[in-house]
């Protein structure tokens, strides 16, 4: 993938965003915007009401719009210095951030945790402090230890954004999942007089595969609920583990199904969404073989033709196709992947955008 | 005459110094080896108890227990106290101060220290460093069952026996062939020594980091089963009843048990006549895996979910709560305050585990596992006492004659009540006053505790040990 690729492909693959009245207007400073919208850091995606996500939302249509120009960059952050630290190998998510970062003028320092004092055992606490003596004004961060942005926000002055956390939470990820499918299943209109339903109110959305390792889908669980999607998490039982008892103790409404029958989870799906599956699971006894998980849980067009035609599907990435997606399926008509990366860009820019206002 | 004033008449003495003349007067005195507990007033002369006077009827009139408490110096089983190998963490002298400020007068280390105390030279100079300290406090210690703690050849146990530790264990390290337990459980057991296990099947707990269950679920964290628990308990006890054919004096000690399983197991080993025995930490009877996801309420206040309860106050992940075995839920919790009512579990023992902001300052998962709980264990089960959760008598009992019994005679204490005549080993606290865990106030070198910041009932007055002080509240 190359840095362009997001916004050249964001005017020309989706319907024109449409920009409602509430929303802010990006092209200006953020701290002179006044939004509801408090959060410093973004770390989870657990204590976001369904209000502040619509305005997430509403901000990524604003986004989009400037993604559309002919010069697809803004002032707002011009001067703010965000610094990308990752602790794991990665490219999407890392240069959807860069590229986001860009787009608004923000400076950016890019951190591989390879190429820094990390490889000679210098704590995350003595980094971010570090990264901070160095100017950062915002931090974004991917580490494999679940929890590691909370004991950066600790210790960070400015803002620090989640980009992945151990198995716990990818919040840009599930927001921007949120973002596809609501340009792809516009919600239904409220009738006079009535309170508009749920963004995805009546919607079977279905999430497949690796759970137990999935940060994807911890963070997707939460918005999707939110939201109000009949949310289905389906995989081979021994990488569910623990998902029962999340869906059982969960507050009212924010309630989903766990099964290992994918027959009945797909069954009249409006949403699918596979996840990766990594070679290191066989190894540990999970799964017996990638061939067997193919044949049970793969993506494939049969399986899926049990969904609702008009069905939404997605990945996350990166994708081992003819794994758990066959690649007709991945490239197919019903394929938003693309899509996906898109949004990225102009779902970081939103939240950058939206954590610079509430720091002056 | 209150106590407080009593209390006044020590003319400031240094730690270590004979106690000259104490009289405490009008005081709630708990004695669990006579099971008594009531008003009464105590008198110490020249280190010794010379007197104890029941009080009855209007002499006794506005003495209650929910003020000035006096019972036995409290005895820990199970602490890490460092020294050797990691005196960053903790050292004997701080350790030792620590148990004073906590209300123990008797303590056992483990033996996980570098080198592992696996032959006398460990235990000669772990006691040279208590007597460097003038710490009147009583130090213990367990040697280690196997050399180095590795599980595969025995540790010199009957030198050990001989220079007097209080029973052998590997802690942390825990035996994973059943025969090498087998063998220590005989060996031990002709020694008249328990084995002290830490149960936990490692095969199941490879790269846990939290209680599998909900809430490592959703914070995703590799989880940490029950069953890992509960099946090393289960075997540990199949081997004691096999063992205990041969050699009737063999007997096992399981430490910080956490899970409603296992101390079933035990509850129904105990009913079948196994000599077996068990201890719980305060940590698992008052805190709970929730307190991973942020929340801070006692084990026994537990919401349904710290994401919709309103328990959540602070952040989640703090690495001061990652602990082996590890937080349990509610249920867990209230099943460890059960044993301790019911006597399942014969003791409480802190598993105090000190360690440097090096190895805490970190992600959770990464966490050196440990609390540091001498000075808190006091306050976390009088937070269960206030909450009637817990009657008074059964907490001084599972601090002082419970893990007496279980030292079998090896501690230089004869009782672990109150005896006329005898060196004077006892704690007074205050359960009107409350007091809050920071840094400063504790004398721990290891002052990482999820309780930080947080108000515990309780306040230590005075500690005691062997007619000598040991502590005294500033």
């Amino acid at each position: 993938m190359s840095v362009a690729e997001p916004m050249a492909a964001a005017g020309a693959s989706a319907s024109e965003p449409i920009v409602a009245p509430g929303t802010p207007e990006v092209d200006a400073a953020p701290e002179t915007q006044s939004v509801p919208w408090s959060h410093r850091h973004l770390l989870d995606v657990d204590r976001l009401t369904a209000d502040e996500i619509d305005l997430v939302m509403r901000t990524t249509d604003a986004m989009r719009e400037v993604l559309a120009r002919p010069i697809a960059k803004v002032p707002a952050l011009r001067g703010r210095n965000v610094t990308i630290l990752f602790y794991e190998a990665s490219t999407r998510t890392r240069v959807s951030f860069e590229v986001a970062a860009k787009n608004l003028s923000a400076d950016v320092v890019n951190i591989a945790a390879a190429t820094s004092s990390v490889t000679k055992g210098e704590s995350l606490v003595d980094t971010v402090r570090t990264i901070e003596a160095l100017g950062a004004d915002m931090l974004v961060m991917r580490h494999p230890a679940s929890g590691a942005p909370y004991l950066a926000a600790e210790i960070f002055g400015g803002s620090v954004l989640n980009g992945g956390d151990g198995w716990h939470a990818h919040p840009t990820q599930a927001l921007l999942d949120l973002y596809t499918i609501r340009e792809h299943l516009p919600p239904v209109p409220a009738a006079p007089g009535e309170p508009s339903p749920a963004l995805l109110a009546g919607r079977k959305v279905v999430i497949l595969g690796d759970l137990l390792h999935s940060r994807v889908a911890r963070s997707n669980i939460w918005t999707l609920t939110a939201a109000g999607a009949d949310l289905w998490l389906c995989g081979p039982s021994t990488l569910l583990r623990g998902f029962e008892a999340w869906a059982s103790r969960g507050a009212a409404g924010r309630r989903f199904t766990v099964t290992s029958d994918i027959d009945a989870a797909l069954r009249d799906a409006d949403v699918v969404m596979a996840l990766r599956i990594q070679r290191e699971r066989m190894a540990s006894g999970l799964l017996p073989s990638l061939r067997e998980y193919a044949a049970r849980y793969g993506l494939t067009r049969t399986r899926l033709a049990a969904a609702r035609p008009d069905v939404v599907v997605m990945h996350p990435g990166p994708m081992n196709e003819g794994v758990e997606i066959a690649p007709d399926v991945a490239a197919g008509p019903n394929s938003v992947i693309s899509g996906q990366v898109t949004n990225g860009v102009a779902v970081r820019m939103a939240l950058l955008y939206l954590l610079a206002g509430t720091r002056t | 005459m209150t106590a407080g004033a009593a209390l006044d008449r020590l003319a400031a003495g240094e730690v270590g110094a004979v106690i000259a003349e104490l009289d405490i007067g009008r005081a709630w005195l708990v004695d669990p080896v006579s099971g008594r507990e009531g008003a009464g007033e105590l008198v110490v002369r020249d280190g010794m108890i010379e007197a104890i006077t029941w009080l009855e009827g209007d002499e006794a009139a506005g003495v209650d227990p929910g003020g000035i408490v006096v019972a036995p110096g409290f005895v820990d089983l199970h602490a890490h106290l460092r020294e050797p190998g990691d005196e960053d963490a903790e050292t004997i002298a701080t350790g030792l101060a620590a148990a004073a400020h906590g209300g123990f007068t008797t303590v056992c280390a483990m033996p996980d220290t570098t080198p592992a105390l696996d032959e006398p030279g460990v235990l000669a100079r772990v006691r040279a460093a208590a007597l460097a300290s003038g710490s009147p406090i009583e130090l213990l210690a367990h040697g280690a069952v196997t050399v180095g703690r590795a599980g595969e050849q025995l540790a010199a146990l009957g030198e050990l026996a001989d220079a007097g530790v209080v029973g052998f264990t590997d802690d942390d390290a825990p035996i994973a062939m059943a025969a090498i337990l087998r063998n220590a459980l005989a060996y031990a057991g002709a020694l008249g020594l328990p084995i002290v296990d830490h149960a936990e099947d490692r095969a199941l707990t490879a790269g846990a980091e939290a209680h599998d269950g909900y809430v490592a679920t959703v914070l995703g964290l590799r989880g940490w089963p029950a069953a890992a628990e509960e099946s090393a308990v289960a075997r540990d006890l199949a081997v004691l009843a096999d063992v205990v054919r041969d050699v009737p004096g063999a007997r096992l000690h399981l430490t910080h048990l956490s899970t409603a399983g296992a101390l079933e197991l035990v509850r129904r080993a105990k009913a079948a006549g196994l000599p077996v025995t068990c201890d719980v930490t305060p940590h698992h009877v008052a805190l709970t895996d929730a307190w991973l996801a942020g929340s801070r309420s006692w084990a026994w206040d537990a919401g349904a979910d710290p994401w919709t309860d309103g328990s959540a106050v602070a952040a989640p992940y703090d690495p001061g709560l990652r602990v082996n075995p590890p937080l349990r839920p509610a249920a867990d919790a209230a099943a460890c305050l059960a044993a301790l009512v019911d006597g399942t579990a014969d003791a409480v023992a802190t598993d105090h585990a000190p360690h440097t902001s090096v190895d805490t300052d970190v992600e959770f998962g990464a966490a050196a596992p440990g609390i540091s709980g001498l000075e808190t264990a006091l306050g976390l089960l009088l937070a269960a006492v206030d909450a009637g959760r817990l009657p008074l008598a059964r907490v001084v009992a599972a601090l002082t004659a419970g893990p007496g019994a279980i030292l079998g005679g090896r501690s230089r204490r004869r009782s672990f009540g109150f005896v006329e005549g005898a060196p004077a080993d006892l704690v007074v606290f205050d359960r009107s006053d409350r007091w809050t865990v920071t840094p400063e106030a504790l004398a721990s070198k290891g002052a990482r505790s999820p309780l930080i910041g947080r108000e515990l009932p309780g306040r230590v007055l005075l500690t005691v040990a062997d007619g000598r002080l040991a502590f005294e509240d500033a």
